[in-house]
């Protein structure tokens, strides 16, 4: 019998003011002893609500709404809290997505491991102290840190010791939500690390849940993947990785390219999830399904055992029993929607052009006061380079390196403490970024703009898509009338936000994240920039689409001589997007040179190291190309 | 350590601006202020007779002659011994005496309502919170918000003309009558009796600030992450309520608290007036109806003495709930 059997689970949600959403929908499967899981899903895609169901967090208006949650021939899905709470902790504990605030900011550090302790066993006094710092020592926290309040510690070391906590009273089930996610790849990769070594040792079962395929694909024995709150596929790992059955799955992994290839060929699945308080009919993902048979429209599929894994997809079933008169297209591990390629040939050509806009010798301090007493950070130091007409330059470096410091020297909205930017315009017109008045700031601005990380946050939620694109057509070009409203229409087509007539009326609060993201992009494009700086531009959006906006942004430097300049911490999107990668660390330049190189070739550690970081499934497996 | 040291140095510093200002500004105002006082005491057009100024002035603790810097001497050395000059409206007794005999009486009423509306108002707050969205939360909301919405003074005419006047079970004035002032079981009993229905207003008023303060900032930080691992850990629902939820949440009550605490030397103008009680917010309207600058002056340096005090108590107190507040300024 397994550890943890679910059945039939369903959790439903009903807001009082809002329609019902049934967010988790008859989810069935099971976990053995010492097993290692991995949840795959997307943003609503009802992981974060299956595990919160899971440990029996689900709060008003959510609620179970059928099936049962087996734990060790109990059912918990049932039992009252009190019934519940010997299991607490010490059979099922968890570590949360945000390390900042799963700690008590008004607790030291080792009294919460002391309630944990006291509530589920009979240590008490000094054996309590040991015993956390045998577990600060399984996950190399420093002793001195015992005593620590939780605001004291950086947040890959509050993600370690909340990895410690989980595992305070031996637990034989550890639920891990998203545990990695917000931090740094370096530290990401260290606290994998940590959960794969501990979890060997001690063989507790896992059920590791995120929206990173790379991270879940690395560490499990075998995956669950889930769409619009069903199990869409259950599948062994290394065999998901070689042979996915549902065509989300081969949209999920053909987002992962290599990186070192001569061309990358990334796919993605256009659309986006469905609205799960309509009704629907068929299979939910058919609308964004590029094998889709008429069946998947009107009939939803099951879960069903397919060549040893489960898999919930018409095609998937009649490619492995065919039926008389129902034709499906030939199996394929690769998803036959959209695709985005990028050759090492564009980035040789793109590196011969013009440099428009030239940094020397630029470096920026901050100035803190503590008291009487003033210290100095450098947040750039001493760089130099140049970003190219029609080439996209990327600049990669964790947080802290610098990164977004340069991005706002370069557009202006800082001074640099030396050094020199020029920007060469299209009519050849030499301008002296650094002397520029805030009367001339106006006009450079209308050279350079900005998309940033996270459009939902960065599109007025009470103008319309029209109004939003308006704003800077009038301000910069001074258009008005039939114009600007002709100009608005051809932004909108530029970004394939067709028809444009449909959206121009429409509130970002409509639109899918890919989609805000392109009425982001169109903005930047609206005074008809040389320059655009990309701060992370994807990185809040769910893997399936990311390629659809770098696809976006690569057409636009085909097709128009401007320049973008990528700021990211991924180096695998790096090489996707840009000729030429600039690896920045503390403030400087550690690596620069032909995006190609630098991931094939990269000769200095730190490049090195942030390299090792990417998840890459693929590593072990000669990847079918 | 740093952070006490620093909070108690800025205290310092304040409060000396504070009693310097109230110095200075008096000066600031053109005219000998025995002069003005004169005229004042004697009509517009009366005659100056210097024997008649030179005796207000040395009243006023004010001898002529001397520069700025001795009268700033002076003033610091009276004022540390407790010498605030004389009240005109109780003349002759000095300031001190004035505020002395009002102070217990506002401290008795106001503080200990306001400690009690904090108490009430908090466990209010926090259990609404904890019951959110049910009949118990509706009531106590809804119920605090309509409350909050009416006048405490008119309350209190309200509340004086039912209890006092139409029903006659309370007196309508005053802090005690029939009683001699001491520490005698009749005097206490009296003064009480006198309380209660001023206190009844400050009990109807005073918790609503914090019972809305305390549920919306439980029911934040019930959302928290660290509230969801308390339950993921197993914690009994009380020991999350108290330990984790409600700890977090008093930190902003604190605060409120000790200035409310502060301002509470101000004494409840309003409340005191309607109900006549001798404390020290009856006197400050006497003091500007009488004009009485003295008395006036001293309950304002009162005042901010109390409001600073009080603000160091707050930051102290919060340097010792929160780790947070001392990392971030030491």
């Amino acid at each position: 019998m397994a550890l943890l059997e679910v059945k039939n689970l369903g959790v439903r949600y009903e807001p009082r003011l809002h329609k019902p959403v049934q967010a988790v929908d008859d989810v069935s499967f099971e976990i053995a002893e010492g097993e290692f899981v991995g949840l795959i899903g997307e943003s609503g895609s009802g992981k974060s609500t299956l595990a919160n169901a899971l440990l029996r967090l689900v709060e008003r208006p959510g609620r179970i709404s059928g099936g049962s949650i087996v734990f060790d021939g109990n059912d918990l899905a049932t039992m009252t809290q009190d019934e519940l709470r010997p299991y607490r902790w010490r059979d099922i504990s968890t570590v949360f997505q945000s390390s900042m605030n799963a700690l008590n900011p008004v607790v030291r550090v080792v009294d919460q491991f002391r309630d944990a302790i006291e509530l589920h066993s009979d240590l008490r006094g000094d054996a309590v102290v040991d015993r956390v710092r045998q577990l600060f020592g399984m996950v190399m926290i420093e002793e001195k840190f015992l005593t620590a309040y939780p605001h004291e510690l950086s947040g890959g070391m509050k993600q370690r010791i909340n990895l410690a906590l989980a595992l305070v009273n031996k637990p034989r089930f550890v639920l891990l939500d998203e545990p990695t996610t917000g931090l740094d790849v370096v530290v990401q990769r260290s606290i994998l690390e940590a959960v794969r070594t501990l979890q060997a040792e001690q063989k507790f079962a896992v059920l590791f849940i995120s929206h990173d395929m790379g991270t879940v694909l690395d560490l499990s024995d075998r995956i669950l993947v889930m769409y619009a709150g069903r199990i869409v596929e259950e599948h062994d790992s290394a065999d998901l990785m070689r042979n996915p059955l549902h065509p989300y799955s081969k949209g999920l992994l053909g987002s992962y390219g290599d990186p070192r290839a001569q061309t990358v060929r990334i796919t993605y699945v256009p659309g986006r999830p469905p609205d799960l308080t309509r009704e629907h009919a068929g299979c939910l993902f058919a609308p964004r399904c590029p094998e889709r048979i008429d069946r998947c429209l009107s009939v939803e599929p099951e879960l069903l055992a397919v060549d040893g894994a489960r898999v919930a997809c018409h095609v998937a079933q009649l490619q492995a029993e065919p039926e008389d008169g129902v034709e499906v297209p030939a199996r394929s591990a690769k998803f036959a929607g959209p695709e985005f390629v990028k050759s090492d040939d564009e980035s040789k050509e793109a590196l011969s052009q013009h440099a428009f806009l030239t940094l020397s010798d630029v470096s920026k301090t901050y100035r803190t006061r503590n008291g009487f007493t003033f210290s100095d950070f450098t947040a750039v130091d001493d760089v130099a380079f140049e970003l190219r007409r029609g080439a996209v330059t990327a600049l990669v470096g964790q947080s802290g390196s610098g990164k977004s410091t340069l991005a706002k020297l370069i557009t202006g909205v800082e001074k640099p403490t030396a050094g020199t930017i020029m920007f060469h315009t299209r009519e050849g017109r030499a301008i002296d970024v650094v002397g520029l008045r805030p009367g001339q700031l106006r006009d450079y601005r209308s050279k350079v703009q900005m998309v940033f990380q996270d459009p939902y946050s960065s599109l007025n939620p009470t103008k319309t898509l029209g109004y939003i694109l308006s704003r800077p057509l009038r301000n910069f070009l001074g258009l008005s009338g039939e114009a600007l409203k002709q100009r608005v229409e051809e932004l909108l087509e530029k970004v394939a936000l067709t028809p444009a007539s449909r959206y121009r009326n429409r509130y970002a609060y409509e639109l899918s994240g890919g989609q805000r993201q392109r009425v982001v992009i169109a903005r930047a494009l609206a005074s008809n920039p040389e320059l655009i700086v990309a701060d992370e531009p994807i990185s809040s959006l769910d893997v399936s689409i990311r390629a659809e906006i770098l696809e976006l942004l690569h057409d636009l430097v085909q097709e128009s001589d401007v320049g973008i300049l990528y700021i990211t911490h991924d180096l695998l999107s790096a090489r996707m997007l840009a000729d030429e990668i600039i690896v920045l660390s503390q403030g400087r330049v550690v690596e620069q040179g032909r995006a190609l190189t630098v991931i094939r070739d990269p000769s200095d550690d730190y490049t090195r190291k942030l390299l090792d970081a990417i998840p890459n499934p693929f590593d072990k497996l000669d990847r079918p190309a | 350590m740093r952070y006490f040291l620093r909070r108690i140095g800025f205290f310092l510093a304040t409060l000396w601006a504070a009693v310097t200002l109230n110095f200075i500004i008096p000066r600031l105002q053109p005219g000998d202020p025995a002069e003005i006082m004169f005229k004042k005491l004697q009509g517009r057009d009366a005659e100056l007779d210097p024997a008649k100024i030179e005796a207000l002035r040395a009243m006023l603790g004010d001898p002529a002659g001397k520069n700025l810097w001795e009268q700033y001497w002076n003033y610091l050395g009276s004022l540390s011994r407790g010498e605030l000059g004389l009240s005109y409206t109780y003349f002759p007794y000095d300031v001190a005496t004035v505020i002395g005999v009002a102070l217990p009486w506002t401290l008795v009423l106001v503080g200990t309502t306001l400690l009690i509306s904090f108490v009430v108002g908090t466990l209010l707050g926090a259990f609404a919170a904890w019951r959110r969205n049910t009949r118990f939360d509706s009531i106590v909301t809804l119920g605090s918000t309509f409350i909050g919405t009416l006048p405490a003074f008119w309350l209190a005419l309200l509340i004086l003309f039912a209890f006092g006047y139409v029903l006659g079970w309370f007196p309508t004035a005053g802090g005690y009558d029939a009683s001699t002032p001491g520490w005698n079981a009749e005097f206490i009993g009296d003064a009480i009796y006198h309380s209660i229905l001023p206190a009844s207003v400050l009990l109807i008023t005073g918790p609503i600030g914090w019972i809305l303060g305390m549920r919306n900032t439980m029911i934040m930080n019930l959302g928290e992450d660290y509230v969801r691992l308390a339950r993921a850990k197993g914690v009994p629902d009380t020991q999350i309520a108290l330990r984790y939820a409600a700890r977090n949440a008093l930190l902003p009550s604190i605060t409120g608290l000790a200035l409310a605490l502060g301002s509470m030397l101000g004494g409840q103008i309003l409340i005191e007036q309607v109900f006549d009680y001798p404390g020290l917010g009856r006197l400050t309207a006497q003091a500007i109806d009488n004009k009485d600058y003295p008395l006036l002056q001293a309950l304002l340096l009162f005042t901010i003495v109390g409001v600073l005090l009080a603000n160091l108590i707050a930051d102290m107190l919060y340097g010792i709930l929160d780790p947070r507040a001392r990392k971030a300024q030491s």
